[in-house]
């Protein structure tokens, strides 16, 4: 071989090295950056929003369903008379004519005018044939049974970026499921760079919203509210609630509050009304609380339905405080049945001083009090127990009776539906099912939190309860014919270091049928004017539900 | 020398024939992306359609919707339930 011939050979391979090296530089390491500016030529790439899922009550019915609405965007390059645009869409698009005049008059091919426009409009303004005016379509929540459970829903508004985002409630809680993910497309540009409107191609990966399957039932949730709405008004209170469970399931079938805000309109009500006071409200609950603790007494055998009350007879001494009952009457000797049935608060100071605090603090946890319940809603707070060491002697006597403590509703809905459901308390849900887009359902199911009580101390506090309701303050309001297991509250506002004499929190606690509960439900009244007692206040209300409620399941009267 | 003629006739008339049927099969489908857009835009206006219908469903039949309607019709709240408390016999041996 001539050195020639090497020479060329090297020369050759040399430049096809060079060559491969160059391709390796732009197909391999500038790939990215070219498929981007080749891409940037052809179209700019434009976020689709997925439609997010809807939440049903328990007949699939939507409480809250997306609908179809459009964004008016315009190109001001495209629009020659700019007079006439402005005259023509300022009413259409109920937009100031200033601000529509100052968007138009923009250097850019794209400016959005308005959002959230609906169909009609939409044709009105495509009936214009007006240049340079195109639309994007999109997706707005709305509430077709109005302000329905608008505390339990919370609403969707926007986040940082602008997206849409839930807040409060199951729009806040069960945001990421419901909202879908996003897709993109490419929006066509001509050869200016100019984008082409109404021509949008290549969608790609947006999925939608997850829908939810609610356990709450809207004929139930309709009959609540007008029920509560009406004995707000009837007792003067400032504001009340209703929840209703399932004690066997832990399903929630209602939840009203009120008053309310309408989930549509949100930007225009207090933002002390988007949070759900249900879950998100601490308050001392009084006698309502008796149950729990009375039940927690006799599951441990320190006392029995029978035993009677030593230190009943007079005012209580504990700590330096005299407790008084809430009548200031007193019962000698009074059975647990009868402590129960007065709503004795002496005898409530023996029954805690029977437990001590260590088992008070036990039964407690184990009831769910001072810890969230675990409910699938965003906002449940809780207070929780204070440690061994710092409860004094006066603690533990009035945490006897329901004051001194402090609990959300749902805690307490939570604690008597275990004595419901024969001493085991369930974790309280709204969501019943988990519906993807492509039709697959995932069920939740019950789940048993803990058992405080055994089947046989739920069976005696529930006749203790059923006694209450027929021989208690609240006798003169019950359903005749039906057993219902009940307790009347009664609880003092405190108020800088004291408590209100005036104002009450008034509350009504109950299951029914007591034998076979079909639902547990707690009314509470806040500061009621046309009287302070739960007895005079809440229980009516709790048995004009209860009632349309057992007529609803079909059950008949037992006696 | 008669051989690889004929063979080239032969190839020169699958290549005619063949383009014929690619101009055929391409004229039959050079309007199909017309018809394809239009079935694109109909699909889209049944979603539209769809979705004002269902809103109007849910509309009429809204607890709210038909309690108003209820009450302007006249009715009235239930006041009391009657109740068969004990099974009444169907026929009684005599």
């Amino acid at each position: 071989m001539t050195w020639r011939y090497k020479l060329v050979l090297f020369a050759v391979t040399f430049a096809f090295i060079l060559v491969i090296l160059r391709l390796f530089y732009w197909q391999v390491v500038r790939a990215s950056d070219l498929s981007a500016m080749g891409q940037a030529q052809y179209g700019s790439t434009v976020k689709i929003m997925p439609e997010r899922g809807n939440i049903e009550t328990s007949d699939g019915f939507p409480i809250a369903a997306s609908k179809i609405s459009y964004l008016v965007f315009a190109d001001p390059k495209q629009i020659p008379d700019k007079n006439l645009a402005v005259n023509s869409l300022t009413g259409l698009l109920n937009v100031d004519p200033s601000t529509l005049s100052a968007e138009l008059s923009l250097d850019r091919y794209w400016v959005p005018l308005k959002d959230n426009v609906d169909i009609p409009t939409k044709q009105k303004i495509e009936g214009l044939n007006l240049p340079g005016i195109g639309f994007s379509q999109q997706y707005q929540r709305y509430y077709p049974e109005a302000s329905m459970a608008a505390q339990l829903l919370g609403f969707v508004g926007k986040d940082a970026q602008g997206n849409d985002k839930g807040y409060f409630g199951l729009e806040g809680y069960y945001d990421r499921l419901l909202q879908g993910k996003e897709g993109v497309a490419t929006q066509i540009l001509d050869a200016f760079g100019r984008p082409i409107l109404t021509r949008v191609n290549g969608t790609s990966g947006a999925t939608d919203g997850d829908n939810l399957i609610l356990n709450i039932n809207r004929s139930i949730q309709f009959l609540v509210e007008k029920k509560l709405k009406e004995g707000i008004k009837k007792y003067g209170a400032v504001s009340g609630m209703v929840g209703i469970m399932d004690p066997k399931t832990g399903n929630i079938l209602a939840m009203a509050s009120y008053p309310n805000f309408d989930p549509r309109d949100y930007q225009n009500y207090s933002e002390d009304l988007y949070k759900n006071p249900f879950i998100s409200d601490l308050y001392e609950p009084g006698s309502t609380f008796k149950p729990i603790v009375m039940s927690a007494a006799l599951n441990e055998n320190l006392i029995t339905p029978q035993t009677t009350c030593p230190i009943c007879s007079g005012p209580v001494p504990v700590g330096g405080y005299l407790i008084h009952t809430w009548d200031d009457k007193y019962f000698p000797n009074t059975t647990m049945i009868q402590v129960i049935q007065h709503s004795d608060n002496t005898g409530m100071v023996f029954v805690a001083q029977k437990l001590g605090v260590d088992r008070m603090i036990s039964a407690l946890n184990s009831f769910g009090i001072g810890s969230n319940t675990g409910i699938d809603l965003q906002g449940e707070v809780s207070s929780p127990l204070k440690p061994n060491d710092q409860w004094y002697p006066v603690d533990l006597a009035t945490t006897g009776f329901g004051q001194g403590i402090s609990v959300t509703p749902i805690e307490l809905l939570d604690a008597i539906g275990a004595i419901a459901n024969g001493g085991k308390r369930m974790e309280p849900h709204v969501v019943a099912a988990v519906q993807s887009p492509d039709g697959s359902v995932i069920k939740i199911a019950p789940k048993v939190v803990d058992q405080p009580i055994s089947p046989q101390t739920a069976k005696v506090m529930t006749e203790i309860m059923v006694n209450a309701v027929n021989n208690g303050e609240a006798a003169w309001t019950r359903l005749k014919g039906y057993r219902i297991a009940g307790k009347t509250g009664t609880a003092s506002i405190p108020i800088a270091g004291h408590y209100d004499p005036t104002q009450t929190i008034a509350s009504f606690i109950g299951f029914a049928p007591a034998d076979n509960p079909k639902f547990v439900m707690l009314v509470i009244l806040n500061k009621p004017s046309a009287a302070i007692y739960g007895s005079e206040t809440a229980a009516p209300i709790f048995f004009d539900i209860a009632k349309d409620l057992l007529a609803y399941y079909g059950i008949p009267p037992s006696q | 020398m008669k051989k690889p003629a004929l063979l080239i006739l032969f190839l020169l008339t699958v290549i005619l024939l063949l383009s014929v049927v690619r101009i055929y099969i391409s004229n039959q489908i050079a309007t199909s992306g017309v018809v394809l857009g239009d079935l694109e835009q109909k699909t889209e206006q049944l979603k539209i359609d769809n979705s004002e219908l269902a809103q109007k469903v849910y509309a009429y039949s809204s607890l709210t919707n038909v309690a108003a309607k209820a009450y302007d019709l006249g009715y009235t709240d239930q006041t009391s339930d009657y109740v068969l408390s004990n099974q009444v016999p169907v026929a009684i041996r005599q």
